[in-house]
């Protein structure tokens, strides 16, 4: 065994015991993980393995080295030092940097936990597959993808330059959808009738019933009652429909042929991996806030950094959580606290609502919410677990009697993890967020209109004779409960029109900006949430991309591709879109067209909204944008023609209306 | 496969095998960073994709404590999460884009020396003080403490050895028959050696009579006896005795050393009026930053100017400087004017080195150029006048101020004219300027 090895292998034997509490912890916290396997690795193989986007063997392409080069460059020239990576996985594999401090090693294992529980939680990963065995698909991939660029009959360019074409489009996928072999994925028509043919079937129907009314008749009806078109439906997985109807360009023929087993073969395998890496990059929010939560939760409030590692765990939480811009993990942390005080805040509430005398109208009067406060503080002994440890009630069911057992037998370190005598609820009582200091006026906030909502909805039963039997009464669970639920079901898009309002919005200094034509930069527009929300919204509803779909595969009766953008207010980055449709040429084999709608300002409108300091008001126009494999036309539709794809009721504008010239 | 493979591929792309891809190469937007903070964009491949544009796409910030006010200025966009990137980003990975990494000036006046093969020598001018150096200059009196006793001893060890000659080979020369001292003497001459005609006389006296006929001829005795060398001798014998004179005395006494700052002050002129339109304006942008990191990174301390004119001129800061636009006219000697008159008052020639560069698209007003601009370029003395044409569609018809500036200067002065129509062509612009000056410091 070398020295590096031998050291690898010290620090491991180090961190046995914080990796095996972590996952102890999280699960008394009511996290469900997959098993981690934790992997110590230089910081070469760190950088390597980032470059590689968490793991070991991906198919050979000049990214991952283009990606490394940049991972290098920043660690050297930066001081950029990574952390953690972690994969989706079951197990799910972590990786631990050997030069990372011990307080560093724990904040990693304790927020890999948590990113775990999600990977295996969320509804959203679980499209791609419960149960993911993505190394060794990864693997196979990279193998086969290989295979192909070894293959003397293959040029390696070609192979290389078709990943690249395929690339381009690798967000053009339906990722809120399940993953299907683009085989098996048809071209809507048949899905349709298969849905009706399904939906008849859960009606339960006798068959006279169904001969004659639902009869074949009536279902072709419900198909074709317009022209056959091709798609039947937009199809918004384009790799999917270049999969099964594109052609490649001969070059040298000039001509269309048909792909290759290796070429579809190669699109097959990056759509495949695209779908893998989605559900990634639609919960990056909810997925890193929900990581630094209970990182936080082990690391701080149970202690997991021992006092003389606290604050280099505080410094390193502080940089992670610091760095400007739009910070993920910042917004995704603020929005589960956010979650966690409003649900137990709506809990607290509820209960009061129900005490005899109080209505939404004299809350404010008839209850004393600092007195709820200090009522709702957790007993003491849960505060101090070690120093009233013989006080514990076996029999109270917020504590562990089995676990008090073994601790009094000495079994346990109380002293290290006093949580371990604790249950589910003890915990929740223990952690409560609504008297943290950090959150101590989170509850007299609460605004006329919530408790008037609140109010709405309660049953008028059960009521409490005091404030204190209510508070007696109150769930201390309730914001765990339902952030499992949430981190269940959400995804970054309904994470936050679900739960950035204005008062989380004031309190975390969120603002829009735009780009102004009058002054040639940008400009704060607006604190209002319901701009942040669209903002934020624009930004993560399909990878932050705008949805183009394969409108006809037939246009024109030409055999050429007609995409559509669907035009939500915000214009296509049309030199892009160019570059794009010049990819998708060679994928689809024959002239390719993108229906789109921009914005024009004339320089003459700006001159003049300039001089008054007013905004122009640009004209939206319909446009073809058509490459046939040598040039490039790009014409002006009329309207009627680009109606259907045009936004309604979706303005993601947020100037002010006194802007507007 | 693997790690090497890939970087090697990486490298590779835009390069022959992949010259498809060259197109998305990105060098990102130098204007970024100020002089002392370098950012050096890495070779980004950036496949492209159906997305956004940025502009109309606005977006999402975090006040610090307070929110701003509605209408305030946010700078360049903030990073954005769900973009580029940490496309495959697994959770964890540092947020944010890098397009980047830092360099100091120096380094990187360093990497575009090697890129270009240049190597500005910066001069120093300005005295900033005189300090005393090591003791290495040296006087022939002083305190006997600073006395050079080394020199002194190899004085007068080279002394000794000039003085010294094999004493015993010499008076086997005067056994010689025949031969009296007055011959000796005249061979000894002629062999070079260092003995006077006294001691050989004297010498002769103390040989036996007997002896005096030991050889038959000096050809005999040079054959049989061994000339022993002094360097020998020594080593034989030591140095019993070393003759030091008053001549060899030397006394060390501190060098003053000069330090000469090398001072550069870099005037930036820039073209405002109402025919520099954006793109125009970019260009000027990505060829002045680097040139503004180049020279800060030559010299110890650097200095900015920063003028805009369009037919009168005047100062701004440089945070402006790139933005600014006006409506007027161009006339291009006003900032020539408003330089002199800057550099006369805070940057005396004797005292700093001057770079003075301009830009725009050539309009200038009639007979400016020839009247009053070129007279000015060389009136005021500096390392380098230059002048940056952009004109990213090719040559307008009045545009002429490049080109007759390039006329009347020639090859050979102090005076560079570049050209830059896109992007593609400030590597080349700073090469064309930078190696003006090297000839001239050279030359």
């Amino acid at each position: 065994m070398n020295p590096d090895r031998i050291e690898q292998q010290r620090i491991a034997e180090g961190l046995e015991e914080p990796v095996e509490e972590a996952a102890n912890l999280a699960e008394k916290f009511g996290l469900d993980p997959f098993p981690v396997s934790y992997w110590i690795i230089d910081y070469d193989d760190m950088n390597e393995l980032i470059a590689y986007g968490g793991f070991q063997t991906r198919y050979p392409h000049w990214r991952w080295g283009m990606q490394y080069d940049r991972q290098q460059k920043q660690g050297q020239f930066m001081g950029g030092k990574a952390f953690e990576i972690v994969n989706n996985d079951n197990p799910a594999h972590a990786f631990l940097q050997e030069s990372n401090d011990l307080a560093d090693q724990k904040a990693v294992i304790t927020h890999v936990e948590a990113h775990s529980d999600f990977f295996k939680n969320n509804e959203w990963f679980g499209l791609f597959a419960n149960n993911p065995d993505a190394a060794a698909m990864l693997e196979r991939h990279a193998e086969t993808i290989q295979e192909y660029m070894e293959d003397p009959d293959i040029d390696r360019e070609a192979v290389e330059a078709w990943i690249d074409h395929v690339l381009c489009l690798e967000d053009n996928i339906d990722q809120h959808r399940a993953f299907v072999p683009a085989e098996a994925r048809g071209d809507g028509e048949d899905v349709e009738a298969e849905m009706v043919d399904e939906k008849l079937d859960e009606l339960d129907l006798s068959d006279e019933v169904r001969d004659q009314v639902f009869d074949q008749e009536w279902l072709d009806a419900q198909e074709g009652d317009e022209e056959v078109r091709f798609p039947a439906e937009p199809e918004t997985d384009v790799l999917a429909f270049l999969r099964n109807h594109g052609k490649a360009y001969d070059e040298d023929a000039e001509k269309a042929v048909e792909m290759t087993e290796w070429q579809r073969d190669v699109l097959e395998i990056l759509r495949k991996e695209a779908y893998y890496f989605a559900p990634q990059k639609m919960t990056k929010v909810m997925n890193e806030g929900w990581a630094a939560y209970w990182e936080s939760k082990m690391m701080t409030d149970e202690a997991f950094a021992a006092d003389d590692e606290f604050l280099s765990y505080a410094d390193h939480m502080a940089a992670v959580l610091g760095s400007p811009g739009l910070n993920p993990y910042k917004l995704g942390l603020q929005l589960w606290n956010y979650v966690e005080n409003t649900t137990n805040r709506r809990e607290v509430v509820e209960k009061l609502l129900r005490v005899e005398g109080v209505t939404w109208r004299n809350f404010e009067d008839t209850v004393d919410l600092d007195h709820v406060r200090d009522l709702l503080e957790p007993e003491p002994w849960l505060v101090d677990v070690v120093g009233h440890l013989d006080e514990l009630d076996p029999d109270d069911s917020r504590v562990d009697a089995a676990a008090l057992e073994r601790a009094h037998d000495g079994e346990i370190d109380v002293e290290s993890y006093p949580w371990k005598v604790l249950t589910y609820e003890g915990l929740c009582e223990r952690h409560y967020s609504l008297v943290k200091p950090a959150f101590r006026g989170f509850l007299k906030r609460i605004s006329q209109s919530e408790l008037e909502r609140i109010a709405r909805y309660l049953f008028d039963t059960d009521r409490y004779d005091s404030v204190a039997a209510a508070v007696a009464d109150i769930d201390r669970a309730a914001g765990w409960d339902r952030m499992r639920e949430i981190r269940e079901s959400h995804n970054d898009v309904t994470f936050l029109d679900e739960f950035l309002t204005q008062e989380f919005v004031d309190d975390n200094d969120y603002f829009t900006y735009e780009y102004t034509h009058t002054t040639r930069d940008y400009r704060v527009t607006s604190a209002d949430y319901r701009d942040v929300k669209k903002k934020l919204m624009l930004r993560f509803t399909n990878f932050g991309k705008p949805t183009v779909a394969v409108e006809d595969g037939n246009y024109e009766n030409r055999n050429e591709l007609l995409l559509a953008h669907q035009y939500n207010g915000v214009i296509l980055d049309i030199q892009q879109a160019r570059q794009t449709l010049e990819r998708v040429f060679q994928l689809w084999g024959r002239p390719v067209n993108l229906k789109t709608i921009v914005k024009e300002v004339d320089e003459h409108d700006v001159e003049v909204a300039r001089r008054r300091d007013r905004e122009p008001e640009p004209e939206e126009v319909g446009k073809l944008l058509r490459y046939d494999g040598e040039e490039f036309s790009i014409e002006d539709l009329p309207w009627d023609a680009v109606e259907g794809i045009a936004a309604t009721d979706i303005d993601y504008d947020t100037k002010p209306d006194e802007w507007l010239a | 496969m693997g790690l090497k493979d890939d970087l090697e591929r990486y490298r590779e792309v835009g390069e022959e095998k992949r010259q498809d891809l060259s197109e998305f190469i990105q060098y990102g937007d130098m204007g970024q960073s100020l002089p002392d903070e370098v950012k050096v964009p890495i070779k980004i491949v950036d496949l492209p994709e159906f997305a956004y544009d940025q502009r109309d796409m606005g977006g999402v910030g975090q006040g610090d404590g307070d929110t701003p006010d509605v209408g305030q200025p946010v700078g360049e966009p903030q990073p954005q999460p769900g973009e580029e990137g940490d496309e495959e980003g697994e959770p964890g990975e540092e947020a944010g884009e890098h397009e980047y990494y830092e360099m100091d000036p120096e380094e990187f006046a360093q990497e575009l020396d090697e890129e270009l093969g240049l190597n500005l020598d910066p001069k120093g001018k300005k005295v900033v003080e005189e300090k005393e150096g090591d003791f290495t200059d040296i006087t022939r009196s002083g305190p006997a403490s600073t006395l050079d006793f080394e020199r002194l001893f190899k004085q007068g060890l080279k002394r000794k050895l000039a003085m010294d000659f094999d004493e015993e080979y010499l008076k086997e020369a005067l056994r010689v028959d025949g031969w009296g001292p007055s011959t000796v003497f005249d061979w000894a001459r002629e062999q070079h050696v260092p003995v006077s005609r006294a001691w050989i006389e004297t010498a002769y006296e103390e040989i036996p009579a007997a002896e005096r006929d030991r050889w038959a001829s000096i050809e005999e005795m040079e054959a049989e006896v061994d000339r022993e060398s002094t360097a020998t001798r020594i080593r034989r014998e030591g140095v019993d005795q070393v003759p030091f004179r008053r001549d060899d005395e030397r006394y060390r006494y501190p060098e003053i050393i000069e330090e000469r700052e090398k001072n550069v002050v870099v005037v930036n002129i820039r073209d405002v009026s109402g025919s520099m339109r954006e793109q125009k304006r970019e260009l000027v942008e990505r060829t002045f930053t680097p040139l503004d990191w180049y020279l800060t990174g030559k010299y110890d301390n650097a200095e900015f100017v920063y003028i805009a004119h369009d037919a009168d001129a005047w100062e701004v800061e440089r945070d402006e400087f790139f933005g600014i636009r006006s409506g007027g006219g161009t006339r291009i000697s006003s900032a020539y004017e408003l330089a002199a008159e800057l550099l006369e008052e805070r940057y005396p020639w004797n005292e700093w080195n001057r770079y003075v560069f301009a830009a725009g698209d050539s309009e200038n007003s009639s007979n400016d150029t020839e009247e009053r601009v070129i007279p000015m370029m060389e009136e005021i003395p500096a390392n380098l006048h230059a002048y940056v044409e952009t004109q990213p569609s090719g040559n307008a018809i009045n545009a002429t101020h490049a080109e007759e500036v390039e006329e009347h200067f020639g090859g050979d002065s102090n005076a560079a004219v570049a050209y830059v129509s896109s992007p593609e062509d400030v590597v080349d612009a700073i090469y064309e300027i930078l190696s003006t000056e090297q000839e001239e410091v050279t030359a």
